[in-house]
Order: structure tokens, then sequence, then C-alpha cells
């Protein structure tokens, strides 16, 4: 032990190439040794749910900066980079993502793209919003500005996307997520849409409710249009259902004895409430015009076109029986120019040639005339002007139905009906004579329904 | 530690070595000998140094420098030990015969 004390006394001639080795080590293992720290540091946090991580190694002293999402994650975080071999010391720079209250989550749409903005809770979550929002609306720009935040509400990340698939039912407008409450404003792109996202919200996750639903719907919009020319009535629009289709196309081949029905209608949901009971009569007073075009759009109904004599005009703009609550009526009606005077001969022909196409529909077994035959009357009454001298008798008949007694009486009330229909429209009484026949002059067999139907008749007879 | 060892096997070796020549030379060296004093207050030094290292007071590189430098320092004492010792064993087996 004596001689060590001794020898080490000479040990000292060996420390100037032992500094030597040591200034070289220095050098040369340095930039290595931090690089593969930083390696090491970076494999240990993988599985760390951090932003903006920065992970700096001087010597062997690891400066890590980062956001976590909670303060557990971030001690996690911490002490696994402690834990890495070789590292001396970690400079703790981590910090908490900032809390957001409230927590608000957006998506906006116009026509060119979709800004996803506010605060996405995990950087898992803003990158499922924003393929979620690439794959719902592929071929629109998304633009990320959203932040990472804590304090997301539970099923933040089930709201957010349910409302990205209801973005691109959007034409423009925005959707928010305010901690649970959920607002909506903007316009649907198409008929139905606002409905779908109506019924979309009813699958909001547990907890969140609906603050405010502004989403409008384009005009629900339907139109008509009768063309004199081509005899035909062109429907187009949307209808609320194939109920409501077929009762309109039905009731369009009712009112308009003479035109071609063309059905360009198509169904959408969408529509205002008594859409129905307010296009059946609107298409009632269409069927009056000699040439017409009905717009109905949302709530509002408009008619413009020529009627066929002033009384005519006068009882159209008066607006509509049975018209549903809430709804306008607008008339822009004129009158057409009187046709060319005729002699009697011509107009009984003229009578006979409408009265072919169509008939007079009265109530069963009674003698109120059926609004569907107001546009036939106004044809008749139009006829009826153009021969001012000509005195017309209006000749009642029924089937073989029923007791004579009752037929006559009817078949009279029915042609008083008519008369006093065309006294209403200006007409001067004395030109018309009433007349039943009950079923004494049958024009087909009253063995079927279909010459039942053909005996049951208004002639227009010229005298 | 046993990280620095396994990254830095061969600058630690070679201070080993360095020791183990020193030492076999420092048994019959005639150089001066650092006196009594000088070596403790040496001593002291060395002693400050590992102390600063294990307490972890110098930041950054020069830690790291200090670490490795005590590292090989230690080594190399080790190495100049076993190198005297041995030069002495090999020494006093060849006396008795001469």
């Amino acid at each position: 032990m004596h001689g060590l004390f001794r020898w080490s006394s000479k040990w000292w001639p060996g420390v100037i190439p032992l500094v030597v080795f040591w200034a070289i080590a220095a050098w040369t293992t340095t930039p290595p040794l931090e690089s593969e720290l930083a390696a090491r540091s970076a494999a240990a946090l993988k599985d760390s749910l951090l932003d903006k991580t920065r992970i700096t190694v001087a010597g062997r002293d690891v400066t890590f900066a980062a956001d976590a999402f909670s303060e557990d994650g971030r001690r996690g975080a911490v002490a696994s980079v402690a834990a890495v071999p070789g590292v001396r010391l970690v400079n703790d720079e981590t910090q908490l993502v900032p809390e957001a209250k409230p927590f608000v989550w957006s998506a906006e749409r116009d026509v060119v793209r979709v800004t996803l903005g506010g605060s996405a809770p995990l950087p898992a979550t803003k990158g499922r919003l924003l393929e979620a929002a690439r794959a719902t609306l592929g071929g629109v720009e998304v633009v990320d500005q959203m932040n990472l935040s804590r304090g997301a509400p539970p099923r933040f990340d089930n709201a957010a996307l349910l409302m990205l698939d209801q973005i691109w039912k959007l034409k423009d407008g925005k959707i928010t997520i305010s901690d649970a409450k959920v607002s909506l404003a903007g316009m649907a792109r198409e008929l139905g849409g606002r409905e779908a996202i109506a019924a979309a919200l009813k699958n909001l996750p547990e907890g969140f409710s609906v603050a405010a639903n502004e989403i409008k719907a384009p005009p629900y919009i339907f139109q008509a249009y009768k063309d004199p020319v081509a005899v035909t009535l062109t429907l187009t629009g949307y209808v609320p259902d194939n109920n409501v289709h077929a009762a309109l196309v039905a009731a369009a081949g009712r009112k308009f004895f003479n035109e071609k029905v063309a059905d360009n209608i198509k169904a959408s949901l969408g529509a205002p409430s008594g859409f129905a009971n307010a296009v059946v009569p609107a298409l009632g007073a269409l069927s009056r015009l000699s040439t017409g075009t009905l717009v109905v759009s949302d709530r509002e109904v408009k008619l413009s076109g020529d009627a066929f004599y002033d009384a005519a005009a006068a009882q159209i703009r008066a607006g509509l029986k049975d018209f549903p609550q809430g709804w306008q009526f607008k008339a822009d009606i004129s009158v057409k120019p009187a046709s060319a005077p005729v002699d009697g001969t011509v107009c009984q022909q003229l009578f006979s040639d409408l009265l072919a196409k169509g008939k007079i529909r009265f109530e069963s077994g009674r003698a109120t005339i059926d609004p569907d035959s107001a546009g036939l009357l106004d044809r008749l009454i139009e006829t009826a002007l153009r021969c001012p001298s000509a005195n017309i008798e209006i000749a009642g008949h029924t089937d073989a139905d029923g007791e004579d007694g009752f037929n006559q009486a009817l078949s009279e009330k029915r042609a008083q009906a008519v008369t006093d229909f065309l006294v209403k429209a200006g007409l001067p009484a004395e030109r018309f004579t009433a007349m039943g026949y009950g079923s004494t002059q049958p024009v087909a067999s009253n063995d079927t329904d279909e010459g039942k139907a053909q005996n049951r008749r208004i002639d227009f007879v010229v005298r | 530690m046993a990280y620095l060892v396994i990254f830095h096997w061969g600058w630690l070796l070679a201070s080993l070595l360095l020791g183990l020549a020193m030492g076999w030379i420092a048994v019959v060296h005639r150089a001066q000998a650092v006196s009594k004093v000088t070596s403790r207050w040496l001593g002291v030094l060395a002693a400050a140094l590992v102390a600063a290292a294990l307490a972890r007071v110098i930041p950054g590189r020069p830690g790291y420098w200090l670490d490795l430098g005590l590292i090989m320092f230690a080594l190399y004492l080790a190495g100049c030990a076993v190198g005297s010792w041995l030069r002495d064993w090999v020494v006093s087996r060849h006396a008795p015969a001469a």
C-alpha cells in the first residue's frame, strides 16, 4: 500500500496525454451523442399524446418542450424522457394545452371551400375531422384553422363528425358547436336538405342539444303553364309526395277538359303546409284562363294570364275560396280580347264542340255545379258572348236511374243552376231558357255506366 | 453511467491502457515526484469535481465533458495502479534471483 502512494506521485506525466485524449474524445463524441439521445427521446415519446414537441440536447441534458393534453400525460412524458439511458437531466419546458371556455368548434361552408375553425380537443380528432371533411366533400377545398384546446365536452368527436355530415347538405352556412350546444345557420343546397338536417340533429350524441337551427331551404316551387296553342297544361316543380302528385294530376285532368297534361313534377320534402289545399284551387283558377301561368313559391301563389271575359277576371282577382291560412294569392289577370261575333249556327257548333270535349259536372244527385267545371263554363260563356242575338235553351238531362219525377226535377234544377251562373257572369237573363228533360232524351244506352254518364248532361241549344 | 461506458468504450480502454503504461513506467521512473501537499490539493480538486458531477450542477455540454473526463481519469488511475502493482510484482520476483 505504501508503494502505491509512492508510485502514484509519479503518475502525473500520463495525465498530459490523457488530457489530449479527453479533448479529442469530447470534440468527436459530443454531436453523435447528442443526436442519439435526441432520437432515443423522440422514440420514448412515440406513444405520448403531445402537440408541438421540441427536443434539444446539449451534452446529456435534454430540453423538452411540448403541449400536453392532461397533467398526467405531461408528467408521464417528462418521466419517459428522463428514463432514456444516457440522459442526465431533463429541462422540463412542457405545458398544458390552453383550456377553451366555452369550447367552440365551427365548420363554415361557402361556395368554394369549407373552413374548419375553433378548437379541437386532440390532434387525432383534428386529423379525423379533416379527413372526414375531405371524404364527404370530395372536390371542395377544406381549410384547417382549428387550434388544439382542452375542455371539449364528452362525445365531442361524434357530434362534430355528425355536423360535418350535414355541412355538405348546405350551399352556404355555418355550423357551430359551443360546449354542448349546436347552432346551425345557412341555406340548404337542395329542397329537403333542411328537413334532412333536422332529422340528423335527432342523432346528436347524449348531452348535446340544438341551440338554434336557422337553416333555410331554397324556395319550394311549383309551376303550371297553360298553353292555348299547343293545348297543353305543363306542370313543373315539386310536390310533397306521390299521393299529392297523383291528386294534382287527377285534379288537372278534371279541370282542364281540353288540354293535354304534361307532367314534369318531382317529389321532394320541404313543402309548406297546406300545399295541396292551396295548389288545387289555384289550378282551378288557372283553368279559367285562356292562357296563363301559375307559380307557387313557398307560400306565395302568383297567377297571371288572360281571362275569357270581364266578370271572370274580376272573380279570379277577388281571390280563391278555401285557400289555406298563411298563404298569399296574387293575381295579375287581364282580359283576352273579345273574339269576332258569329251567327247562331256557328255558336251552336262551338257549343257542341265544347260540350263534346267536356261536360258540366254537378255534385252527385244535386244541382250544385262542381267547381272543376268552371273552366268549361267560362268557355261556354265566352262563346255565348260571341252571338249576342241568339237565344239559347239550356237543356238538362239525366240518366234513367231513380224515379222519373226526381230526375225531371233534378234536370230542371241543374239547367237553372247553369242559367244562373251565366246570368251572374253578365249575360242577359232573357236570352236563356232553362229546360229539364229528365231521362226522356238519352243519347246512349242506360244499361251501362258509360252510357249513363253520357246521358247525364247539359246541352246548349241555339233557338 | 452504463450508457456512457458502452458509448465510449474505445476512449475508456485507451485511458486504461495509458494508465497501465504509466503505472508500469512509474515504478522505475526517475521523474520528479509530486509533493505531498500538492497531491493533497489535487485530491481535493478531484473530489470537488466528482462532487460537482454527482450533483449535476454544471449544465449542458461542459457537464457532459466533466463526466467524460472524470470517467477517463478514474480508469487512468485504475490502469496506473494495476500497472504499478504488476511492475512491482515483476521487479520483486526478479530481485531475489539477482
